[in-house]
Formats: structure tokens, sequence, C-alpha cells
């Protein structure tokens, strides 16, 4: 899902980079008022930790595989999709200048779907579906698995709108295996929060059935 | 990705000429590079700036003493999501030509068309440049020196204090991933082998994921603690001292920028 340099002509990847930028600026502000100091070394560490999360090959299934976003699991447990759009700005930051996985020029796609969309999508399904059936992890675990296949579809559009791939072929492509993978992480996310809510729910947001720190 | 991060940083910490070189230069560098291929059109003269490119490259890459061996590693790392792309680009028309001209037919209909071959080397090309000038970038210069670079060129305060702890938390957790990963060979646990039972694969990454999630927000309060120890606070200012660049570092970002935008525009409108 990281986009390569190159494959987004410059004008639409700069128009990318500057609703990035709007988002990025907010996540800036959220992180300026919501956290307090205890937890600026903490958004450090989630970052580091996602990081090394999107290390972890996950099988999809006829010998190909995929990793986690964890754009869902950032914002369910810190209870605002501004903090997946904050952690993974930095974690593509760091994968896109040290690493090479995902463009320069094209950070600013990249951030939209993984942060921006991954985080809002997941954090406002997670809440919705909350709300209708109650149980925290059934909710984490479909809102993580649309966090992955929506961000998919967005990018598999964005490559359409660049003239690099062609829409239905992308859509199903990325669709599908993206359906598949969305599925591995919603099974992880709702059991590494079932984990953290049982050993640490100090750490979890109240809205994630976490305790008062 | 993140067991790599020993040998990058390992690589960044030389001390030839090119690893001498200012962090804030190799930065502006690399991503006029970047910004230069990006920017030229889809067009088969891409071919001529790539290829001078390349070789600005090559020559840095050489002065850097770094083995062609760990390039090549390197670029073997990034190319899959890219290359998938591009592969698959010789099976469909685009919106680049007018008429496609099926070179090779295939059942279900399907047709190699020359002009997609054409336009799928076009990317490879731009692909290649922009992920060779990455790795220089990060093979001759520390995550640390980037980061004070990144800050000298502007990057905001916020930014800068949370991808530094995240850096030093970085190693921390590619030392956890591989004690991790030693658990599961010592188990003879392998996500991979179709014998073990679906859910108990699942379930044993979800448990080492969970472990390393939590064990990193332990290590943050185990740091944090003593960062308060030593005195600091949510505003807490990092000082990086203002350094101009040397009269050469100064000429050399600027023969290369004036080279850099020289090289593409000579290609296109002359060549």
């Amino acid at each position: 899902m990281h986009i390569p340099d190159a494959f987004i002509p410059l004008p639409q990847a700069a128009v990318y980079w500057l609703i990035a930028i709007i988002f990025i600026a907010l996540a800036l502000k959220w992180a300026r008022n919501e956290l307090n100091e205890e937890k600026m070394p903490l958004i450090a560490v989630l970052a580091a930790g996602i990081f090394a999360i999107q290390a972890f090959n996950l099988p999809v299934g006829m010998g190909t595989s995929g990793h986690l976003v964890g754009g869902a699991l950032a914002a369910i447990v810190l209870g605002s999709p501004y903090a997946a759009v904050f952690i993974l700005t930095i974690v593509l930051i760091i994968q896109g200048v040290i690493f090479g996985d995902g463009g320069i020029t094209t950070m600013g796609a990249n951030v939209i779907n993984m942060g921006v969309i991954g985080g809002f999508v997941g954090y406002y399904s997670f809440k919705g579906i909350k709300k209708a059936i109650g149980n925290c992890y059934v909710s984490a675990g479909i809102a993580a698995w649309l966090a992955c296949l929506i961000p998919a579809l967005a990018c598999a559009v964005e490559m359409f709108i660049a003239g690099t791939f062609p829409l239905v072929p992308g859509i199903v492509a990325m669709g599908t295996y993206h359906a598949l993978i969305g599925i591995i992480e919603g099974i992880i996310t709702a059991g590494a929060i079932y984990l953290i809510h049982t050993t640490r729910p100090d750490l979890m947001s109240l809205e994630a059935g976490g305790a008062a720190a | 990705m993140i067991e790599e991060i020993y040998t990058i940083e390992r690589q960044a910490m030389g001390n030839s000429p090119v690893h001498k070189i200012d962090a804030r230069v190799k930065i502006i560098i690399a991503f006029s590079v970047i910004i230069a291929m990006v920017a030229y059109p889809y067009s088969v003269d891409v071919i001529i700036p790539g290829a001078i490119f390349f070789g600005f490259f090559a020559v840095l890459w050489s002065i850097s003493k770094i083995s062609f061996i760990g390039y090549l590693k390197r670029v073997f790392l990034i190319l899959p999501f890219g290359i998938f792309i591009i592969l698959f680009q010789i099976f469909f028309e685009n919106r680049h030509y007018d008429t496609f001209t099926p070179i090779v037919d295939l059942p279900l209909n399907i047709h190699i068309y020359a002009e997609s071959v054409e336009f799928a080397s076009i990317l490879l090309v731009k692909f290649i440049i922009c992920i060779s000038f990455i790795i220089l970038l990060s093979s001759t210069t520390t995550m640390q020196d980037m980061l004070t670079g990144a800050r000298r060129l502007g990057l905001p305060s916020e930014f800068a204090l949370i991808i530094g702890l995240m850096i030093r938390y970085l190693f921390v957790f590619a030392e956890i991933f591989e004690k991790v990963i030693n658990v599961f060979e010592t188990r003879c646990f392998n996500a991979f082998d179709r014998r073990l039972p679906y859910n108990y694969r699942l379930k044993t990454l979800g448990y080492a994921i969970g472990t390393l999630f939590l064990r990193s927000y332990e290590q943050g309060e185990r740091t944090y603690t003593s960062m308060l120890c030593r005195g600091y606070s949510k505003d807490s200012f990092l000082h990086v001292s203002r350094q101009r660049l040397k009269r050469g570092e100064f000429s050399f970002l600027a023969i290369s920028l004036v080279f850099i935008i020289l090289i593409p525009v000579i290609s296109y409108f002359y060549l």
C-alpha cells in the first residue's frame, strides 16, 4: 500500500501533500492540546511499536504475505483518529527516508491513505459498531478490517487518477488482497487490544473500555 | 524491514568524504533528484537523465566505499510493491498512449502491448533512480545526523522531538523483534507452516504483536522516568546549534543543483 515515487505525477502528488499537511497540522494541534507530559514519549514509543508491528509479515495464502497497517490500533488505543494521523505520519517519514518504503513525493498520498483514511475509518467505525453491538473486541476487529480495506481502495483510485494502473483491475486486486489481509489485521488487532486491555487497562482510551490512568 | 536497521546505521557510520558531507546537503540533493525524476514527463527520453543521474549516484556510492552488493540487497528489499505495479503495466492500456500494439497474445483475451512495455520501462527507470538516492542518503547519513539536518532545514520541533525519541526506540524494538523471531525459531514456529492450524498461527502472532506493543510502552515509561531525572519536560527545547555549510559543501550543493536542474531540461528540450 506504500505508493513509491514516480507512480503519481508531481502536480497530483502536490495536491495530496497539501491535503495531508492540513491533517498533519490538525494532528499536531491535537498532540499539543490533548497530550500531557507523559504521553509525548508514549507517542514516540507507539510510533516505533507500529513500525515494528508493520515488520511482521502475515501469511495471506497462495504464498503471499502482507503486513498490518496499525492505524485502527493506534486510534482505538489512544481514543482519537488524529493519534493515527500523527503516528502514521512519523512512521511513513522514517520508512520513506530511511528504508525507501513509500516515496517522498507520494508521502502525502500515503499519509492520506494509511493515516487519515485508516485512522478516521478505524476510529469512527469502531465507535459506531461498538455502540450497535456492544462488544469492544469484535468492534475493533471489524474496524481494523475496514481501516485496512478502504485505504487500499483509495490507493487504487489514486493510482487510476495518476494513470499508472487501471481502475477496475486495481480495485479488484487491491480490494481482494487487502480484504484478506484485513481479516488477519482485524483478528490480530482484536487480540492485541484484548491483551493490552487485560494486562494494562490504563493504556486504553476510556471509549475502548480502558481504565483511567 | 526493522531487522535491517543495524546494517543501515553501521553503513551510515562510515568515514568517507560522502559520509562527512553535511546532512542538509545530502537531503537536498537526494530530494531534488527525486523531484526532477518524478517531474520528468512519462517519455522514453527519461532514460537520458536516468542514466546520467545513475552515473552521479554511482560516483557518490563508490566514493562512499560501501559495497555494491549492499546496494543491490537494499534495492531488492524495496522493490516488491513497485515491481508488482510495473510488471502488471504490460497487460493494460493506459492514458499516456493513443494506440496500442499487441506484441504477445495470451489466453483469456490478455495481450502484452508494446506501448505498455515502454511505459513500464519508463516507470522502472524513474523508480530505480528515486530509490537509489534514498539508499545513498540513508546509507551515508546516520539517523541522528539526518534528524539534525532536517531540523536545521525547518522540520517542526514537535516532529523532531518525537522522531528523535522514536529513532532511539527503533533500535530497542529491532532487538526485541530479533528476540521474538529467535523465540519463534527455538520453538520451531513458522507462521507460514501449513501443517500448523491457521488459528494457532494467528493467535501466536497476535500475542507477539501485543507483547511488542506492551514492551514498547513499558520501555517508554522507564526511559521517560530517567529523562525526568535528567531535567527533561514536555516543554524542553532540543537545541540544535546553528552551523553554516563549509565552502566546499556549499559549492558541491550549488553545482549539484544546477546539474540536477539542467540535465532534465536539456534532455527534454534539446535532445
